[in-house]
């Protein structure tokens, strides 16, 4: 889990303005522009939430988009695809517990 | 509403090649795409492509892909991204919903779907521990995010996919422990096989994953072999220490708004599953609905945007965009690189599979 | 292929292959039935990940050839979509025209 920097055919990682994202509240530097999901894989994130019924760790699985098991509770909302969601700049990222708490709402 | 002579849906190299044809053709083309960016598996491919020089041979994927952008950017085609079509009503009109927040229908006499394959599964205990991925996922990773997605990787599959990403892996840093095939025999191109080879990772035909042990992560893997029955033989399991397991186990078309919309289906295990019955001009059993790529049957890049440029051809041709002489010219030379890309001990058994699909009966 | 009984196939909905296989000997053998029964592949993927394995599991238990299983239509949407960017004017106009 972390950056390529220099790829043989790819050629050095370009530079990138930095953003700051928090992760279950500890600040992150991440690339402006790059992927949750790369963002929790560079900085060696186990699991990105735990399931409904057994609380067992996913983290990525197709990475495009389409399996939905990379969901994260981002900026409050539940079931984001960290895979295909770029990082901002004062992002708040949680790690989702089961089906995420819609803000208050009761939905546990 | 919004009204275009032909929608393309799917912007990999199927459907930009078919934008592309039918914009040259002279109509009126939108191409969507559901994600940020255009290509679709295009940019991750950093290897060089096979084939004659008509097929790009010896360029890299992404290169192909910019290629392609630059010519549809020259045609001036417009381009939605973010973009997810949703369904297909009457056979003419796309609902489409843009940014996840804006939804529209859009009438469009004809419909071109370009919306490729998803990858398959392997199950076994442990496959849902994180570090169990699709090798489609960890390319991704490597060749678009620049991230590692872990150190010691098995890779199950020893297909064309399985192959290049184990070569790609290595290539960004990463230990290939091993590649494990649950056939006799290898499955992939040869030139790909041998480069991996080469680089000292092991292969092990007639042998799966029996288990992913970790607590919060994958940390090692079981292998097992299996008997002519493809069961496991017991005692021969041996442990690997790996973070990582890639599943390469091919993929399946993209089917949904193609059903969804009525298409036909006919079975092609060799091509993936269901496909939606199409002809020699890539039209489904839907006049106003053509296909292209692997939505139609799993191939390769080459041969998908080969079907492109035939759908977005016929298309544009059904429309009255082409004089007679200039589309048969046309529909001549892609059919004659599409029999050259499925020639050969890859290829053969692919073209049986695509004129199997073409010739059963529409259902 | 290992046939560990507790390991889920929909990773989704978290429907493990006993759940699916009992529903498959109660006479539940199409992948919508299943998903009907069993919840699997009525999670938030919609079966993108689990539908083939599920009709592999169908066929191979009852025999029935694997287009015989697998749907063979789907509604629209076919991605999800909030509800607020449905209420919109263009779409309704669309609808009714």
């Amino acid at each position: 889990m972390q950056r390529i920097l220099e790829h043989p055919i790819l050629g050095p990682l370009p530079e990138e303005e930095k953003v700051t994202i928090y992760v279950d509240g500890e600040p992150v530097e991440a690339r402006k522009g790059e992927m949750i999901a790369a963002t929790l894989m560079a900085t060696g994130k186990p699991y990105f939430r735990k399931t409904v019924k057994r609380h067992e760790p996913r983290s990525i699985f197709c990475g495009i988009g389409r399996c939905t098991d990379c969901v994260m509770t981002v900026n409050g909302i539940p079931n984001v695809r960290t895979c295909v969601t770029a990082v901002e700049d004062g992002m708040v990222i949680e790690t989702q517990m089961g089906f995420g708490d819609w803000g208050g709402n009761d939905s546990k | 509403m919004m009204e275009r002579d032909i929608v393309v849906i799917g912007s990999g190299p199927a459907g930009l090649c078919a934008a592309i044809e039918a914009a040259e053709a002279g109509a009126k083309v939108l191409l969507v795409d559901e994600n940020a960016k255009p290509g679709g598996q295009l940019f991750k491919q950093i290897h060089k492509f096979f084939g004659s020089r008509e097929h790009s041979a010896g360029v890299r994927g992404i290169d192909i892909g910019t290629l392609l952008l630059k010519k549809a950017e020259d045609l001036n085609i417009e381009v939605w991204l973010n973009t997810e079509a949703c369904g297909i009503f009457d056979q003419d009109k796309v609902w489409v919903v843009r940014d996840k927040s804006k939804s529209m229908t859009i009438h469009a006499k004809r419909i071109i779907l370009a919306t490729g394959a998803n990858e398959n599964v392997v199950n076994f205990p442990g496959w849902t521990l994180p570090g169990v991925m699709g090798a489609g996922a960890a390319q991704t990773m490597i060749n678009i995010h620049r991230v590692l997605p872990g150190k010691k990787i098995l890779m199950i599959g020893s297909g064309n996919v399985g192959v290049i990403v184990s070569y790609q892996l290595l290539q960004a840093g990463a230990e290939v422990k091993a590649v494990v095939e649950a056939a006799p025999q290898l499955g992939g191109y040869g030139v790909h096989t041998a480069k991996v080879r080469r680089a000292g990772v092991p292969f092990y035909t007639g042998h799966t994953v029996l288990e992913a042990r970790g607590t919060d992560h994958v940390e090692s893997a079981v292998i097992v072999q299996l008997d002519a029955s493809w069961k496991p033989i017991a005692g021969t399991e041996f442990e690997l220490d790996v973070d990582t397991i890639c599943i390469a186990a091919g993929l399946t078309p993209a089917v949904e708004l193609a059903f969804g919309a009525g298409c036909r289906s006919v079975n092609s295990p060799v091509l993936g599953g269901l496909v939606p019955w199409h002809d020699q001009r890539m039209c489904t059993s839907i006049p106003s609905i053509y296909i292209a790529g692997d939505v139609s049957g799993v191939e390769e890049a080459s041969t998908a945007m080969e079907e492109g440029r035939m759908a977005g051809l016929s298309a544009a041709d059904s429309l009255g965009y082409l004089e007679e002489s200039r589309y048969k010219a046309r529909f001549e030379a892609i059919n004659h690189n599409l029999l050259a890309l499925r020639s050969g001990m890859f290829g053969q058994k692919r073209r049986d599979a695509k004129e199997a699909i073409m010739a059963a009966s529409k259902g | 292929m290992t046939d560990d009984k507790d390991m889920f196939i929909c990773r989704c909905e978290e429907v493990t292959l006993r759940e699916i296989e009992q529903a498959i000997d109660e006479g539940f053998v199409t992948v919508t039935d299943i998903k009907r029964v069993t919840r699997a592949g009525m999670g938030l993927c919609q079966g993108r990940t689990c539908t083939k394995t599920i009709a592999r599991i169908i066929s191979q238990r009852t025999g029935k050839p694997l287009d015989e299983v697998l749907p063979k239509s789907y509604r629209s949407p076919v991605r999800p979509q909030k509800m607020q960017a449905v209420e919109n004017e263009e779409f309704n106009d669309a609808k009714n025209s």
